[in-house]
């Protein structure tokens, strides 16, 4: 539906995304995961087709788009930023300002809102101005800002950051809604990965601009071998093979979430059918929460653990410290 | 104190007396200042939205001509375009000099770096994603730069007024290119510049109040447009 190819985009002189190739295919939402400054933002801003790429093409259905885009191709396309703003005026001005762009009738208008409104959960807000909105009354309004214009593609950049986990459950489900009504393709870069294990069908992982095999909440592409059940998977470019359950064949992505490993200086008897040897090469304290982030190397495969400050302190774990990461078959899951 | 107070007598006594000249003059600087600061305006604030959201090759340097006409002595520009509107200028055709039209092309010269200098600054104080957003929903360049121009209304109302206090406040190119003819080409500076030094200091002073009066009423215009802004 939208694809990049051969993308090299600079600002100034550096290079912010460096793409060979990345095609959202026609019906499918694709969530990518990565870092903040890892390039999801400007991947967004050229999918959306707001900035021509420094270097490569954009495709869209097939066909290079020169240039800046014309309004007429941009309204097949529409992207929710990650602090979005709301323009002048009440929500519902808001709401309706692409659809009367659009020559939509004010009748239809109305049904569209209504109908939007309805699945966001909005009616309340309809009246208020963006300085009587919180961020995350916000970011509802203008993902049913984008929801209420029916393009062919949805980029939305960290719809429910600001969300809880209501209206970000709301915002899925409208979501998934949508999707079952209509071929609609999304595009969405999270940095909540529950989310995108659960909505996504196909998850990318970007670090500095390009598209990245691992990350730091643990993504790896694999090739599942055929039968159902318990299997055991090479990591490419590492010397381990993680044990999965899943009855999926071929290509598919691995997760490990950081809070199912457990962290230990010595092996751990228990029934952890994941059990891997290895050297702390990082830690990091997370920005919420007194977690910390052990990034680990075991046998040249990169894994990050989440612990409590305690754990890591009583473990006196730190760069360069041996380390054991143990977690379970069925906690690694399969897309 | 006395010359003061008998100044300020007579200024009153024209006013309230509704004295033909001083509300000729009055007309029509306000003639001029209106035609002047809408055309300037009419170009300067696209010229500035150009400037502020477009990257091109030179556009820094258009940034700095601009800046740097905005300290254009006025004088200046007034014996500039007297050459070029003069009988053997290049424009000597179109017997302007010393006529109204005159003045405004001055004062539009004026007033122009004005209005896009400070229309740009304005465009530029925009949050980036309103622009951004205003594409992607799906808005074509008039509609978004009207999208963006609404949200910067405040600095651009701004922008109307520096533009206007600038063409009804100026001397020098109304003096030499209108040529301060009663009835004709006298605006209030002119008027004020010659009573002042014919020693009629309540004729003067009576137009200087007025031409204050004009500010002054413009600026309210501005405040009650800034009051009713929302969010």
């Amino acid at each position: 539906m939208v694809e990049l190819r051969g993308v090299r985009h600079r600002y100034g002189n550096r290079v912010v995304l460096d793409l060979e190739q990345f095609a959202v295919p026609r019906g499918s939402m694709v969530a990518v995961v990565g870092h903040n400054g890892s390039g999801k933002s400007t991947l967004l801003r050229l999918l959306a087709l707001l900035e021509p790429p420094t270097e490569g093409q954009v495709l869209f259905n097939g066909v290079a788009v020169r240039g800046h885009a014309p309004a007429a191709l941009r309204r097949r396309v529409t992207l929710v930023e990650q602090r979005p703003v709301l323009f002048r005026g009440t929500v519902m001005e808001n709401l309706r300002y692409g659809l009367t762009l659009r020559g939509i009738s004010r009748a239809a208008v109305h049904g569209i809102i209504g109908d939007v409104v309805d699945r966001l959960g909005l009616q309340p807000l309809l009246v208020r101005r963006r300085t009587e909105l919180s961020d995350g009354e916000v970011q509802r309004v203008a993902v049913a800002r984008a929801l209420a214009l029916r393009t062919d593609v949805l980029l939305l950049d960290e719809p429910a950051s600001s969300a809880d986990r209501a209206a970000a459950g709301a915002l899925y489900r409208a979501l998934a809604a949508e999707r079952a009504a209509r071929p609609l393709t999304v595009c969405i870069a999270s940095h909540q990965l529950e989310d995108a294990y659960r909505w996504a069908d196909d998850i990318r992982a970007l670090a500095d601009g390009r598209l990245s095999p691992v990350t730091p909440e643990n993504l790896f592409r694999v090739d599942l071998p055929p039968g159902d059940g318990v299997k055991a998977v090479r990591i490419a470019g590492g010397g381990i093979e993680i044990v999965v359950m899943t009855d999926r064949t071929g290509p598919a992505v691995l997760a490990v979430p950081p809070t199912d490993i457990f962290v230990s200086r010595e092996p751990l008897s228990s029934s952890a059918r994941n059990v891997f040897k290895g050297r702390v090469i990082g830690m990091a304290i997370e920005q919420r929460g007194a977690g910390v982030h052990i990034r680990a190397d075991l046998n040249g495969v990169e894994l990050v653990a989440a612990v409590t400050a305690e754990g890591a302190r009583d473990l006196a774990l730190a760069p360069g410290a041996g380390v054991v990461f143990s977690f379970k078959a069925t906690a690694v899951k399969v897309f | 104190m006395d010359f003061l107070g008998d100044g300020f007598r007579r200024a009153w006594g024209l006013l309230i007396a509704g004295d033909s000249e001083v509300f000729g003059i009055a007309l029509l600087t306000l003639k001029v200042a209106v035609v002047a600061t809408a055309i300037s305006c009419i170009v300067g604030l696209p010229l500035g939205y150009f400037l502020a959201t477009r990257r091109f090759w030179g556009r820094r340097a258009a940034l700095t001509v601009v800046n740097t006409a905005l300290a254009f002595p006025t004088v200046v520009v007034g014996l500039l375009l007297f050459g070029i509107l003069s009988r053997r200028g290049p424009l000597g055709g179109l017997g302007w000099l010393y006529t109204w039209q005159a003045i405004v092309a001055g004062d539009v010269l004026l007033a122009l770096p004005i209005a896009a200098a400070l229309s740009a600054a304005a465009v530029q104080g925009v949050d980036p994603r309103i622009r951004r957003t205003a594409e992607t929903l799906g808005a074509g360049p008039w509609r978004t730069a009207w999208t963006v121009g609404r949200e910067a209304r405040f600095a651009l109302a701004a922008v109307i007024t520096a533009a206007f206090g600038q063409v009804v406040a100026e001397i020098g190119a109304a003096l030499i290119l209108g040529g301060n003819i009663r009835g004709s080409t006298r605006t209030l500076t002119t008027a004020v510049a010659l009573y002042t030094s014919q020693g009629d200091f309540g004729m003067a002073l009576a137009l200087g109040l007025v031409l204050v009066l004009l500010a002054l009423v413009v600026n309210i215009a501005l405040q009650v447009l800034q009051g009713r802004g929302g969010g």
